[in-house]
């Protein structure tokens, strides 16, 4: 029989229509240490105090879209999980690098096929984790076994399993891989992705980025980047100045001042009442004899426009030409980190600022629609 | 102008893994790949301007011990501005530690006798629970004052790592994983290179008054590399009806987050030059003030922006670098 599963008092509130992801993998895998440095802001060091969960714990989380996180213990069963499989969005199956026997990988192929028999083509997401513990070349070389049995095993049972949606990714506690596997995870549960990687093309093109990222602010999760390839050692600085960012606003606030009036969740609904497809008409065709002070006029939207939106920049040198990674808050979840040449973000700041206004409200615009779809659902 | 810092204390007790982490930016956890220091490691650290700190890190074993307080006595006792010496926490030797201790006082005392000194009570995080490392402090504390007579000495608790680290800490609360380890350290070290800086008062003067130009809450000099604190805007905190609601670990912080991303931004081959952000709470400014010094300005009045706090900055680095100038002259 199934225990209840058990409800964690965390920060976000109990709801509805969360979107749940189940994480699972044999004991002293990582699981726990997963959810807790990326939901917990918990140091990797600290994991190693982790005390082992015992029954089916489900946090709640509030990312872009909010989420439920069941952390399971090792003997969980499709059977004693405490909700049909189908409940779910995404499954996550932990197993250690080093875990090259039999034990992970049937586990895992048993979950594949229950899951895919009540939900075909759910996204089953593997971490090969711990990944810094070995040296580069065992560390491919255990990935590719532990890739290679599992479909072997999948294949054996039935040919036609070769097709199933499975990615593995090599993740640790102790660098940016875990950020970047889990935001890959996180962004096929974006049903507006399409819409949200468009309006940051254009933003791109418009502003003469290289590079730009809509990061989720707490997690330090990304919803969504331009076309160009994602570099890690991009993905990594911009991972690391949202954290020097986040740490730096609760430093030097002061209990005795005011708070500037920031997005706050509670927006009226939208009149749209399908996701938009239209692209916001970004002004920027003109980037290059755009005059230096372009005269802002942002257009009036549901959002009061006098909300404040907190912005930041750093500059680089001298890595030719000097470049500057912005950060405009978008919505009250979500960041735009965008890669600039200095030289643009110097002369030519009211057209960004200019951008950021469009793009901000396309943007708003699709979180509104989906967070209605959401509710209405 | 050069101030030679004497770094004395037992084998083991953390002296490199100190000096590696302030004035190297390694990260706390390789310092356990240290091995025992032999004889004297020299450092010339160009610190401030033309202030040049000359370390000298003295390996701790007996048997260099026994050479710095005679063969080479002169050498090691000369010239000193700071004695810097680390007892480690847990240390099984006190006895032991405190006679070498006395032994390099009685050194000071013949050929250094204005030098200044510090007694860091080190590995701080071995000591669990806040009331026990309080205690423990104090009890050393008298102990250590009463070794060294009358002489003016400041104690201070040292640890190379964040003493949090074996707490669980919400989100919210600020540190940055791997380089974060050293808080204490940080502060105390600021402490003792204000101590070398000639005139540091007439620096806190300035910034004062640059603090009310800007309207700013709080105005904070760094140097360049390590990022130490310097001087502030507000010299005793405390006095201050406004910035006494701020953290008051926000310099040590503030220190170890730019530490932390120059780390990260030279991992992409960039070097971190300036900051600017307007937050809900504040909005901040960290710029080049003069060729060796950082400068952090924090104001509350939302109606200043960072264009204007930079124009500030821009107008003011003239006489800022002047005044380093004319303290450095005035002093040597
Ligand atoms: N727990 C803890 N360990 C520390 C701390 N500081 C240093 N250590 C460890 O103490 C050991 C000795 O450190 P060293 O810096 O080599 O000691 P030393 O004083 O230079 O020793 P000698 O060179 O032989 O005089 C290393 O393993 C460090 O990792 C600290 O604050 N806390
Ligand atoms: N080296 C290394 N250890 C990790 C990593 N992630 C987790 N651990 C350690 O693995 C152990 C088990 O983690 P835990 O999250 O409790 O596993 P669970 O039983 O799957 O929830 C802990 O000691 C963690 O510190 C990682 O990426 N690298
Ligand atoms: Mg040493």
């Amino acid at each position: 029989m199934a225990a209840a599963p058990h409800h964690v008092a965390d920060d976000a509130p109990i709801a509805a229509h969360r979107t749940k992801i189940l994480l699972l993998g044999l004991r002293r895998s990582g699981k726990s240490s997963i959810f807790n440095v990326l939901f917990k802001g918990t140091q990797p060091k600290q994991t190693f105090y982790l005390e082992t969960t015992q029954k089916v714990e489900v946090h709640s989380v509030d990312t872009v879209i909010p989420l439920e996180i069941w952390d399971t213990p090792a003997n969980v069963t499709a059977d004693t999980l405490g909700a049909p499989l189908s409940d779910f969005s995404s499954i996550i199956f932990v197993i250690d690098i080093r875990d090259l026997y039999n034990q992970p990988i049937s586990k895992l192929v048993e979950f594949i096929i229950a899951a895919n028999k009540v939900k075909p083509g759910i996204p089953i997401e593997v971490f090969v984790h711990k990944a810094e513990k070995l040296q580069e070349e065992d560390k491919i070389e255990n990935y590719r076994q532990i890739n290679d049995r599992v479909l072997d095993r999948l294949i054996d049972i039935n040919p036609d399993y070769e097709h199933l949606p499975i990615n593995f990714y090599l993740t640790s506690v102790y660098d940016h891989s875990l950020h970047e596997s889990f935001s890959k995870v996180l962004q096929k549960l974006v049903d507006s992705l399409p819409y949200l990687e468009e309006l940051l093309n254009v933003f791109c093109a418009n502003s003469q980025s290289p590079k730009a990222f809509l990061f989720d602010v707490r997690s330090r999760l990304y919803i969504a980047t331009d076309a160009s390839p994602v570099d890690a050692a991009t993905h990594n600085l911009c991972c690391d100045y949202l954290q020097m960012l986040n740490s730096f606003g609760q430093l030097y606030k002061s209990i005795s001042e005011t708070i500037r009036q920031q997005p706050t969740p509670q927006t009226p609904p939208p009149t749209a009442s399908s996701v938009p497809s239209r692209t916001p008409s970004l002004h920027g065709s003109a980037v290059s004899e755009a005059p230096i002070t372009q005269v802002v006029h942002p257009p009036t939207w549901k959002h009061p426009k006098e909300l404040f939106y907190p912005s930041a920049a750093t500059t680089l040198h001298p890595v030719t030409p000097g470049t500057t990674l912005t950060y405009h808050l978008i919505t009250k979840h979500l960041a735009l980190l965008a890669v600039l040449p200095t030289s643009v973000y110097e002369s030519r700041r009211g057209l960004l600022e200019y951008n950021i206004v469009f793009f901000r409200e396309g943007i708003q615009e699709i979180c509104d629609v989906e967070e209605e779809v959401r509710d209405g659902s | 102008m050069k101030k030679k810092v004497l770094l004395m204390g037992a084998s083991g007790s953390g002296k490199t893994s100190m000096r590696s982490i302030i004035f190297s930016n390694n990260p706390a956890s390789l310092t356990a790949r240290l091995g025992a220091t032999i004889d004297v490691e020299q450092n010339h650290v160009r610190f401030l301007g033309d202030l040049i700190l000359n370390l000298w890190d003295c390996g701790g074993q007996d048997a260099f011990m026994d050479s710095y307080l005679t063969s080479q006595r002169a050498t090691i006792f000369q010239h000193v501005g700071v004695l810097i010496y680390v007892f480690d926490v847990e240390s099984r030797e006190m006895a032991k530690d405190l006679d070498y201790y006395r032994d390099c006082l009685e050194g000071l005392r013949q050929f250094s006798p204005e030098a200044a000194i510090f007694l860091l009570v080190h590995k701080m995080d071995l000591i669990r629970g806040e009331d026990l490392k309080e205690s423990t402090l104090e009890a050393k504390r008298k102990e250590l004052q009463e070794t060294s007579g009358d002489l003016a000495i400041e104690v201070l608790g040292t640890s190379i790592y964040d003493e949090s680290l074996y707490k669980v800490r919400a989100i919210d609360s600020t540190f940055i994983s791997g380089a974060a380890a050293y808080l204490n350290g940080l502060q105390a070290w600021s402490n003792i290179v204000h101590t070398l800086i000639p005139n540091a008062n007439i620096l806190s003067t300035h910034l004062s008054k640059f603090a009310q130009a800007c309207s700013a809450t709080e105005v904070i000099l760094f140097e360049r590399t390590t990022f130490l604190v310097i001087a502030t805007s507000s010299p005793e905190p405390q006095s201050e009806e406004q910035t006494s609601k701020l953290s008051n670990k926000r310099y040590e912080r503030t220190s170890e987050l730019i530490k932390a991303f120059k780390h990260s931004c030279s991992r992409v081959r960039g070097e971190f030059h300036s900051l600017e952000m307007e937050l809900a709470e504040f909005t901040a400014v960290l710029d080049e003030m003069t060729k060796n010094t950082y400068v952090l300005i924090v104001v509350h009045d939302p109606s200043i922006e960072t264009a204007a706090i930079k124009l500030n900055i821009r107008m003011a680095r003239r006489k800022f670098e002047e005044l380093q100038g004319d303290s450095l002259i005035s002093a040597s």
